[in-house]
């Protein structure tokens, strides 16, 4: 019992993460109308600069993750602006932005591989709580509450943002249709920027939280985290935060089951599984309002 | 001599592996014509490859015995395939079939018995590069017959304006559907190319990185003619090796910038029927 | 007995959520007939298009091509029982030639099978020179043989339409539906138009026209179907048609409230 309840803490706080990243990659996936291969990249550079401030500088903690969120955030309006950009200009579809995101993935990727030496880097134990916190009999890393906190507030944060404030409404609209928001007075280049940083930060947010579960910061950092929140939007739904928090929550803890009671071989294969069935029978996810992806 | 010699050294393994990345090129650029978005090639290549392997390692086949098989179990797998996916919309169904590679993985990871497992498949056959530059040639020249009989012009249509071409009678859900089997036939072979080259598969081996490039390759070439794919897998392969010489560490970015200059200056690709006849009209207008 | 009506649409209903863009529409087409389909913007025309060639199902309704029920068949269905059709914006394929626009859309006209022409078969060879023939043929009836070879895209608007027809024209329909045809064309273009469709229906192809210009459906059409909001408001010879009070009123307004306002200045 006892196993049960520490294994399901484990499958929130996995969760979570996943839910971070999905959030983040939700708000431009319609837009994109495909993967952006990119987006994991953000996350495992956030990861990275953290990192480097702790391990350089002996930032503490929380600045440096502050950091590393804004570095993901920076790192994905750059991106936008300079790959995807030039195509919305264009209105050039999805092929198009797709090759774009791979070309960055590929650039992105390879530089990490240069600034780590091709190796993969640990957070120093040091760094950030590793105390374990008591939640009746049951011990709980420290860690893994904060994520789950995190992911709390981070959704609530920008479900609020986006439903009840005008700049929510103003990215709604450009989402829609960027054209008659441009004319409704929606500065619709600003917002796709707002839209871009809030992504990449609360992807970010993700990479450098998963980098200190892990104690794995590399590229792979944010492959994994880029197929499992993709997983999370679309089981979620990709127009709804909350949606997305909840797949991403469900999905860590049915993979933290599979691994204990079934085998850790087949334990994304159940992930995997569950968002085929959800693109082919019921794309808009379980909580999603719209089953059409503009691109 | 000397100098040819000395020239296949230095970039003799670029050429074959280029050549490999080529089939799969093909193979993309089949469902690309009918404007199809799939990454699905990659995992009817990984049947073909682990088939092939299994037929070189467990039975002595030779490379020409099994490549038919490794044609015919790609078209198989894409059989079943297209009659689920086809009548998904376009974004879902790119994405479902990223779904599907995803999962190959896990399969691929689950039966040791097929794939070696976790472990890998060591593949005791190697193929000589006169096989692979003859089985490029033979993809080459079924390309050429497709992209100039009526198929082709019908998979013009269907691509540009499918509406349009249905109030002409041609069925865009029955030419997708073969464009689907023939980029099953070819992956196949692909993925069976690809096992005698590396000698070594592994569940990475057909994974996303593989289906990227293979897209990014027919895109870079152009994925407007048949040339174009084998155009684009050779830039896509020699650069980061020319660019060792250059720039080492940072040659993968290389092959990354170009890849997304020509998404920005030349998004059609490096070859294009159409714009140069646009050109060849603005000359003599 | 043959039906004298090649098209017959029965209660034609179409709803787009909760708007109906065609509703219980009545409409005859006789055989051999030039018949225009006129009305105000919005009225449904284009609408009825899409109905009859497939690319739309109806939500209610049949339609009768020589007396068979094809609503709901998908488009390559319907074209194979002989409809074709061209567009209200010009549908050319970019990247195409004219040869190459017209050669496809006689594809239903191919004889050879897909796999003799990928092994470049003698007799699909044939079948591809009779093919590119006749494309050349056509492109001459609408005088645009000259750029036959040339990117469509290339040429001007109104010999992209005329090669648009000779596109529709490739599959050797028994009903062609033009959907504005003369739209942005000059006086002598149009009346050029118009006088295809008469030596078109004089070979016995049955023709329904969308069209604005009164005048044309006046000088080319043998009857013609007046549509608003959805339904059929008169139909019958062009002139009866215009004189009907209901047309009338859906053009020009109710001669009370034309009166009213030209008293009050």
């Amino acid at each position: 019992m006892l196993l049960f309840a520490a294994q399901l803490v484990n499958g929130l706080s996995l969760g979570s993460l996943y839910a971070l990243f999905g959030i983040g990659f939700g708000l431009v996936f319609a837009t994109l109308g495909v993967l952006n291969a990119a987006h994991g990249a953000y996350a495992s550079a956030a990861a990275l600069a953290a990192y480097f401030l702790i391990d350089r500088f002996g930032t503490p903690f929380a600045v440096a993750g502050l950091a590393g969120v804004a570095v993901g955030g920076v790192l994905a309006v750059v991106v936008d602006q300079i790959g995807f950009q030039p195509l919305r200009n264009r209105r050039s579809g999805m092929l198009a932005a797709l090759i774009t995101s791979i070309a960055f993935w590929i650039i992105l990727d390879s530089l990490f591989g240069v600034a780590t030496d091709q190796q993969s880097l640990a957070f120093p134990a040091s760094s950030y709580p590793q105390a374990m916190l008591a939640l009746g009999p049951l011990k709980v890393p420290t860690m893994q509450l904060v994520n789950f906190a995190l992911l709390i507030a981070v959704a609530t944060g920008v479900h609020l943002l986006i439903e009840a404030t005008r700049l929510g409404a103003a990215m709604r609209a450009v989402g829609c249709n960027d054209v008659a928001a441009a004319l409704g007075g929606v500065n619709a280049r600003m917002i796709v920027l707002v839209k871009a940083f809030l992504a990449g930060a609360t992807s970010g947010l993700a990479g450098v939280l998963a980098g200190i579960a892990t104690s794995n910061v590399s590229a792979s950092l944010g492959e994994g985290l880029l197929l499992k929140g993709f997983a999370a939007v679309v089981v979620g739904g990709f127009d709804d935060v909350r949606g997305t928090a909840l797949a991403g929550l469900l999905l860590g803890v049915v993979e933290v089951f599979v691994a204990q009671y079934l085998s850790t071989s087949f334990r994304d294969g159940f992930t995997y599984l569950i968002l085929l069935v959800f693109l082919v029978v019921r794309p808009r996810g379980l909580f999603g309002r719209d089953s059409v992806v503009r691109a | 001599m000397r100098a040819l010699a000395d020239l296949w050294a230095a970039y003799g393994v670029t050429l074959v592996f280029g050549a490999v990345n080529a089939v799969f090129a093909l193979s993309a650029y089949a469902v690309l014509a009918v404007g199809v978005l799939s990454f699905a090639t990659v995992v009817f290549a990984g049947i073909g490859g682990f088939l092939s392997a299994q037929l070189a390692g467990a039975f002595g086949w030779p490379f020409l015995a099994i490549l038919p098989f490794a044609a015919l179990a790609g078209a198989l797998a894409a059989a079943a395939v297209a009659g689920a996916f086809l009548r998904l919309e376009s974004h879902w169904m790119a994405l479902a079939s990223l779904a599907l590679v995803l999962i190959g993985r896990v399969v691929a990871l689950n039966a040791p018995a097929l794939t070696g497992g976790v472990n890998g498949l060591i593949v005791p056959l190697r193929a000589t590069p006169w096989e692979l530059a003859g089985l490029l040639g033979l993809c080459a020249l079924a390309f050429w017959r497709l992209d100039g009989s009526a198929y082709g012009l019908a998979a013009r249509a269907v691509r540009e304006d499918a509406a349009v071409a249905s109030t002409m009678g041609v069925s865009p859900y029955r030419l997708r559907f073969a464009a689907t089997l023939i980029s099953g036939a070819v992956g196949g072979l692909g993925g069976a190319a690809l096992a005698f080259t590396l000698q070594f598969l592994s569940p990475d081996t057909y994974f996303i990185g593989l289906a990227f490039t293979m897209i990014a390759s027919t895109v870079l070439g152009g994925a407007f003619h048949w040339s174009g794919p084998i155009a684009g897998a050779f830039v896509f392969t020699a650069l980061p090796a020319a660019m060792q010489a250059v720039v080492p560490q940072f040659e993968d970015v290389a092959k990354g910038l170009v890849l997304l200059a020509i998404m920005i200056y030349l998004p059609r690709g490096l070859i294009d029927p159409r714009r140069a006849a646009l050109r060849r009209a603005r000359a003599h207008g | 007995m043959a039906e004298a009506a090649l098209l017959a649409l029965e209660r034609m209903v179409k709803r787009f959520g909760g708007l109906a863009a065609v509703d219980g529409l009545d409409m005859r087409v006789e055989r051999g007939a030039v018949h225009g389909l006129i009305g105000p913007n919005g009225a449904g025309k284009t609408t009825v298009i899409n109905l009859i060639s497939g690319l739309l199902a109806p939500t209610s309704g049949a339609i009768r091509v020589g007396g068979e029920d094809v609503a709901g068949l998908a488009a390559e269905a319907i074209a194979a029982r002989g409809v074709a059709r061209t567009y209200q914006n010009v549908r050319l394929f970019p990247g195409m030639t004219c040869l190459e626009q017209v050669m496809t859309g006689g594809w239903l006209r191919r004889e050879a099978s897909l796999l003799a022409s990928f092994l470049a078969l003698p007799s699909a060879r044939r079948d591809g020179r009779r093919a590119r023939e006749r494309a050349f043929a056509l492109l001459e009836n609408v005088g645009v043989a000259a750029r036959a070879r040339d990117l469509a895209e290339t040429l001007s608007y109104g010999e992209q339409r005329r090669v648009e027809i000779a596109r529709a024209l490739a599959s050797e329909p028994r009903l062609l539906l033009l959907d504005e045809p003369t739209a942005g064309m000059n006086a002598q273009e149009a009346e050029a138009i118009g006088s295809l469709t008469r030596s078109l229906s004089a070979q016995g192809l049955t023709i329904l026209m969308v069209e604005h210009n009164v005048g044309l459906v006046t000088a080319f059409c043998d009857r013609c179907t007046v549509m608003n909001f959805g339904r059929s408001l008169a139909e019958g010879e062009p002139r009866a048609c215009l004189d009907d009070p209901a047309v009338r009123e859906a053009y020009f307004g109710r001669k009370r409230d034309a009166d009213r306002m030209q008293t009050h200045g």
